[in-house]
């Protein structure tokens, strides 16, 4: 079922385009802003987290995995037949829904996992290359983190697609609040409390500088799992009682 | 043989099923009969697991759909469109299918075969015609080689000589023993491949049996339909 399912997603090209997106977006960064960082550097700039700072950027192949395996559901199959969804055909052939829950969810993580452990080395070991082994030290308890976090968001995004059946919904609230205006980012500033919100809460896996408050990066990790479970039950109970 | 009993279903206040019960039986052909919005989609939605029932069961050789494993070699359905994502190629679509319910990946050469769409069969279906996708549908639906068949409105889309060849090939079916239970608006087409038929009003069964004995004292299956149900014009 879970081989199933990843046929099933890597069949798609919006799949391709998160699995590509979030596996070179990282690793490009670090080049075109390899200029502006060796001067910065040069400048005493803190280097803590360079190398793991923009592991961030590629998180949203892994948000656009999340809702594609779900988004692909429910897109409609043709314009001349209005109620008609790939979900369907998946239901009758996997009408346990739970089981099918799952498997999507294993089959998400298991790409996401592959996609991120791939793309955090290779930003890594860019950085390294580019501003010199002094700096982004290898560790591997960050990477895992970096890796943990890009498979909780797409599990993040998997449980909001599923309660909103589309992926419209999730790629506003979670792409816009990644990289256009952090909405989460703007209330920690209102509350400190806001750094417990699931995407930022998770960050503190992989990230040690910066200027908030820090969280260790196991009770982020716990926190943030903790997030993304209560978003999975409520997106399981909802699709087990819905009609398809 | 396929048992819908006293099943029930509401949508918000609205009634859409009250009390339905009838069964389909192997090596029949049973039409499911009644206007647009009587209730046939939901009980087939019903019997398949899509939907849930407000009350009641429906049953395939006296299991929930949900309880069948590897459905598709029991139970073959065709509803609305073709079930494929639009940036699939249809082999590709019925690949996975047969995947999922450990059907070999010959038997999808086959069924594109029987359907017509060998030739079609590496092309998206988004860009595939009404007839093409309900034919991708009903390939899917064969996979199984299953001895049920579930169809919803199987000829809407379909041009004359696909009409002629779903005809036959539903006769065809109940001929080596399959239950085949249809659903259908159309009553001329209905009265000629039905051995029985269950016609269904607002959410509610108003008259079941076999043609003959539904047709009655009626000239035709159609005269009766309106005699029972009363609404000359429902639009």
């Amino acid at each position: 079922m879970v081989i199933v399912e990843l046929r099933k997603l890597l069949g798609l090209p919006t799949a391709w385009a998160g699995l590509i997106l979030g596996t070179l977006a990282a690793p490009a960064l670090v080049l075109v802003n390899a200029p502006a960082m060796r001067r910065a550097i040069a400048e005493g700039r803190d280097v803590t987290d360079l190398g793991y700072q923009n592991l961030g950027i590629g998180l949203l192949g892994a948000m656009i995995l999340g809702v594609v395996i779900v988004s692909s559901e429910y897109t409609r199959t043709g314009d001349d037949v209005p109620g008609a969804r790939q979900l369907t055909a998946t239901l009758m052939a996997q009408p346990r829904r739970m089981r099918l829950f799952a498997a999507k969810g294993a089959a998400l993580v298991l790409v996401t996992a592959a996609q991120g452990a791939l793309t955090a080395v290779l930003t890594v070991a860019l950085t390294r290359a580019v501003h010199g082994t002094s700096v982004a030290p290898w560790s591997a308890g960050r990477i895992t983190g970096a890796v943990l976090y890009w498979v909780l968001l797409a599990l993040m995004a998997y449980a909001i697609t599923l309660a909103a059946r589309n992926g419209v919904v999730t790629l506003t609230l979670l792409i816009v609040n990644a990289s256009v205006v952090s909405v989460s980012y703007l209330l920690t500033k209102v509350t400190g409390l806001a750094a417990y919100l699931p995407d930022l809460v998770g960050a503190h896996m992989f990230l040690r500088g910066g200027p908030d408050e820090r969280i260790p990066p196991v009770t982020a990790g716990l926190i943030m799992t903790a997030w993304v479970a209560a978003m999975l039950a409520g997106a399981a109970v909802l699709f087990h009682r819905r009609d398809a | 043989m396929i048992t819908i009993d006293r099943v029930g279903k509401t949508k918000g206040r609205r009634t859409i099923l009250r009390d339905v019960s009838f069964e389909a039986r192997p090596g029949r052909v049973t039409g499911f009969l009644g206007p647009n919005g009587a209730g046939k989609t939901s009980t087939i939605r019903i019997l398949l697991g899509l939907d849930r029932p407000g009350g009641g069961r429906a049953l395939v050789d006296g299991r929930p759909y949900a309880a069948i494993s590897r459905p598709l070699t029991v139970v073959g359905a065709l509803l609305d469109g073709s079930g494929a994502h639009r940036a699939r190629s249809a082999r590709a679509h019925l690949r996975w299918v047969a995947a999922s319910n450990g059907i070999a990946g010959r038997r999808v050469d086959e069924v594109l075969e029987i359907v017509g769409l060998t030739d079609d069969a590496s092309r998206r279906t988004g860009r595939f015609s009404l007839g093409m996708s309900r034919r991708l549908g009903l390939a899917a639906a064969l996979l199984g080689d299953p001895p049920v068949l579930v169809l919803d409105e199987p000829v809407n889309g379909l041009d004359p000589g696909g009409i002629r060849w779903m005809r036959s090939f539903l006769r065809d079916s109940a001929g080596q023993g399959r239950t085949v239970l249809l659903s259908s608006h159309l009553m001329g087409e209905l009265a000629e491949i039905a051995d029985d038929v269950v016609v269904i009003d607002k959410g509610a069964v108003v008259a079941q049996g076999t043609l003959a004995g539904v047709t009655g004292d009626h000239a035709t299956l159609e005269d009766a339909f309106f005699a029972l149900t009363g609404s000359e014009r429902s639009w």
